[in-house]
């Protein structure tokens, strides 16, 4: 098996590191009861009661699956 | 060695994936409805689809050729060959393709793997759609017939190259009887 033959320098670990981003997901703004929802498109959204319980999976106005 | 369309083969080879496929597709047609990676679900949906299709054709030839595809290996499937020609072709046969629906619902928890439900469309054609597609043929007709081609959608296609194979199939039927 290969195996390194120095150590890797904090700088090295760092600048590779500092490559890594997280990407912000694409959102569509939509008025729900008169409040605006932000969702990821063409997916299934999730039902909640007034409680904020989760009840299933719902997609236009459909029931998917359950969560 | 010729790839498929949509990407690599499911599975270690083509044997794994017609396995696959062939389980997916049994599994589809016991439950209604399963949950998959998008991948697999994008690969069954043709699949699947062309066995409603033999189910809907209905005569012994094809259910032989259904029952080769999925429940070649176990008897246990013949019931689900069964429960596909003798309850699910039924509800489909004024549907002129698609018979299958693909959700999203995300990625799964444990490898981040986008996951989707597909479901096999058991409601009624809506007539909504039907009077969409007199429009359109009303359209097509009034236009001239050199600009109607390039006007039509891809979707408009489909459904023409639809009703032309549910055509084609009723010919075969008359034939038959």
């Amino acid at each position: 098996m290969a195996v390194p033959k120095r150590k890797m320098s904090r700088a090295n670990t760092r600048a590779r590191r500092s490559q890594w981003k997280a990407t912000a997901p694409n959102l569509v703004k939509t008025v729900e009861n008169g409040r605006v929802t932000y969702s990821l498109p063409h997916q299934a959204k999730v039902v909640t009661d007034s409680a904020g319980t989760e009840l299933f999976l719902e997609y236009k106005g459909r029931k998917v699956a359950d969560v | 060695m010729p790839t498929p369309a949509k990407g690599p083969r499911l599975g270690g080879g083509a044997a794994h994936e017609r396995l696959m496929l062939a389980n997916l597709a049994a599994q589809l047609f016991e439950h209604k409805q399963i949950t998959t990676t998008v991948h697999k679900a994008k690969r069954l949906r043709p699949y699947a689809e062309r066995l409603v299709t033999f189910a809907k054709r209905g005569d012994l030839a094809s259910r032989r050729r259904v029952q080769a595809a999925i429940a070649s290996r176990s008897r246990t499937n013949k019931s689900i060959v069964f429960e596909l020609f003798e309850n699910i072709a039924p509800v489909m046969a004024n549907r002129d393709g698609g018979y299958t629906r693909i959700t999203k619902i995300g990625n799964r928890k444990g490898d981040n793997a986008p996951m989707a439900v597909i479901s096999l469309v058991m409601e009624p054609v809506s007539p909504k759609q039907a009077v969409v597609a007199e429009a359109e043929k009303a359209a097509e007709k009034a236009a001239p017939a050199t600009e109607a081609p390039a006007e039509e959608t891809a979707e408009a296609q489909v459904e023409e190259t639809a009703e032309v194979q549910a055509d084609e199939a009723k010919a075969e039927e008359t034939k038959e009887a």
